[in-house]
C-alpha cells in the first residue's frame, strides 16, 4: 500500500515537471517566434527612397553645374557668372530633373516588385522627409531672394538634407543613413570653415563658395552614394525553373 | 490557464511563420524577392509554399505577360485570420509565463 503511494507520487511529481518543461520550452518557442516576426517585419519595410541612377544623375549634373561659377572665379579672381536669382533657378531646375527620375525609377521599382507606387515605405519616407526639406527649402529660398546670401543658403539645404535622410533611418538601407550622415558632418565642417574665413565671407559675390559648396555635397557625395550602391548590388537573381 | 493545442502547428514552423509574415506586410510578395529576404532554397520555399496553398492561407498569380514568368503570392482571409490568431496566442503564452 505504501509502495504504491510512493509510486503515486513520484508519478504524479513527474508529471507536474514534465508539464513544467513542456510550458516552458513552449514560451522559449513564443519568444522565439515573436522574435522571428518582429525583425522580419522591421526588415520588410526597408525602403529605398533616393535611387542610385537618379542620384548619379543629380550629382554629376550638380558637378557640372558647380565646377561652372567656380572656374570663372578662379580665372576672374571672384568674378560672377550669374544673378542670385539665376543661381537660384538653375539649382531649382537640377532638382526638379534629379526628383523627376528618381520618381519614375521608384515607380519602375515598385512596378516590377508588383507593389503599388504608392506603398506604405513612400508615405514613411514623406512623413520623414518632408518637415527638414520644408524648412531647408523656405529659409535657403528666403536667404537667396531676400539677403542675397547664397552661401549660407547652400549650407542651409545641405544640413537640411543631410537631416531628412537621417529622419528615415528607421527603415532606410544603410548606404541611405551613411548618405545623411556625409551631408550632416559635411555640412557642419563647410560652415565652420565658411564662418571662421572673412576673406571669404567678405568676397563682393559668394556665387563661388556657395557653387563650391553645392558641388562637393549635392554632386560628389552624391556620385559616391551612386557608385557604392552599384558596386555592392547583388547580381541578377535567376528564376528557379 | 492556455491551451497549447490552439497553437496554429502550421504557422508554429520557423520557415512557413517567416512567409506568412512576411506576406503579411505587404500586399504581393514575387517568389524571388521572398528567395531573397528568406535565403532558403527553392525546394525549401516551394514545399512550404505548398503546405500553405494547400491550407488556403496563401493565394498563387502566375503573370505570363513579361518575357519571363512571374510567380507571386498573397494571404488569403483565412491566412491572414490564422496570422493574427497565431500571434494572439503566442502573445497569451508569453503573458502567461510572465505572471507565473
Amino acid at each position: 500500500m505504501r509502495q504504491c503511494t510512493l509510486h503515486h507520487k513520484v508519478s504524479l511529481a513527474s508529471f507536474t515537471l514534465s508539464a513544467k518543461v513542456i510550458a516552458m520550452s513552449t514560451t522559449e518557442a513564443a519568444l522565439e517566434n515573436l522574435r522571428i516576426i518582429r525583425s522580419l517585419m522591421e526588415k520588410a519595410h526597408i525602403y529605398r527612397a533616393v535611387s542610385a541612377p537618379a542620384a548619379l544623375t543629380g550629382g554629376l549634373l550638380a558637378l557640372a553645374a558647380s565646377a561652372w561659377p567656380v572656374q570663372h572665379a578662379l580665372a576672374t579672381q571672384g568674378g560672377s557668372l550669374m544673378s542670385p536669382g539665376t543661381f537660384l533657378d538653375l539649382w531649382i531646375a537640377i532638382l526638379l530633373v534629379a526628383s523627376s527620375l528618381n520618381v519614375l525609377l521608384l515607380a519602375i521599382e515598385a512596378k516590377r516588385r508588383g507593389q503599388p507606387f504608392v506603398s506604405e515605405g513612400m508615405r514613411m519616407a514623406l512623413r520623414a522627409f518632408a518637415p527638414p526639406m520644408l524648412v531647408g527649402g523656405c529659409v535657403g529660398i528666403g536667404l537667396i531672394v531676400f539677403l542675397h546670401n547664397l552661401t549660407l543658403a547652400a549650407l542651409i539645404w545641405v544640413l537640411c538634407y543631410g537631416l531628412a535622410l537621417l529622419s528615415t533611418s528607421g527603415f532606410s538601407p544603410r548606404s541611405l543613413v551613411r548618405l545623411g550622415w556625409a551631408f550632416v558632418i559635411a555640412g557642419l565642417a563647410l560652415f565652420l570653415a565658411w564662418a571662421a574665413n572673412s576673406d571669404v565671407r567678405l568676397l563682393s559675390s559668394d556665387e563661388a563658395p556657395a557653387s563650391l559648396v553645392m558641388g562637393l555635397t549635392f554632386g560628389l557625395l552624391h556620385v559616391i552614394y551612386a557608385l557604392a550602391v552599384f558596386l555592392t548590388k547583388k547580381p541578377a537573381e535567376v528564376r528557379p525553373k | 490557464m492556455i491551451d497549447f493545442d490552439q497553437i496554429d502547428k502550421l504557422i508554429h514552423e520557423k520557415g512557413r511563420l517567416s512567409i506568412m509574415t512576411l506576406l503579411s506586410t505587404r500586399g504581393e510578395w514575387a517568389f524571388q524577392d521572398l528567395k531573397t529576404e528568406l535565403g532558403m532554397s527553392d525546394g525549401n520555399l516551394i514545399s512550404h509554399l505548398r503546405t500553405l496553398g494547400t491550407a488556403g492561407y496563401i493565394k498563387e498569380t502566375r503573370d505570363e505577360s513579361g518575357t519571363r514568368p512571374r510567380t507571386s503570392y498573397e494571404l488569403t482571409a483565412a491566412g491572414r485570420k490564422a496570422f493574427k490568431d497565431y500571434v494572439e496566442v503566442l502573445g497569451e503564452i508569453v503573458k502567461a509565463a510572465q505572471q507565473t
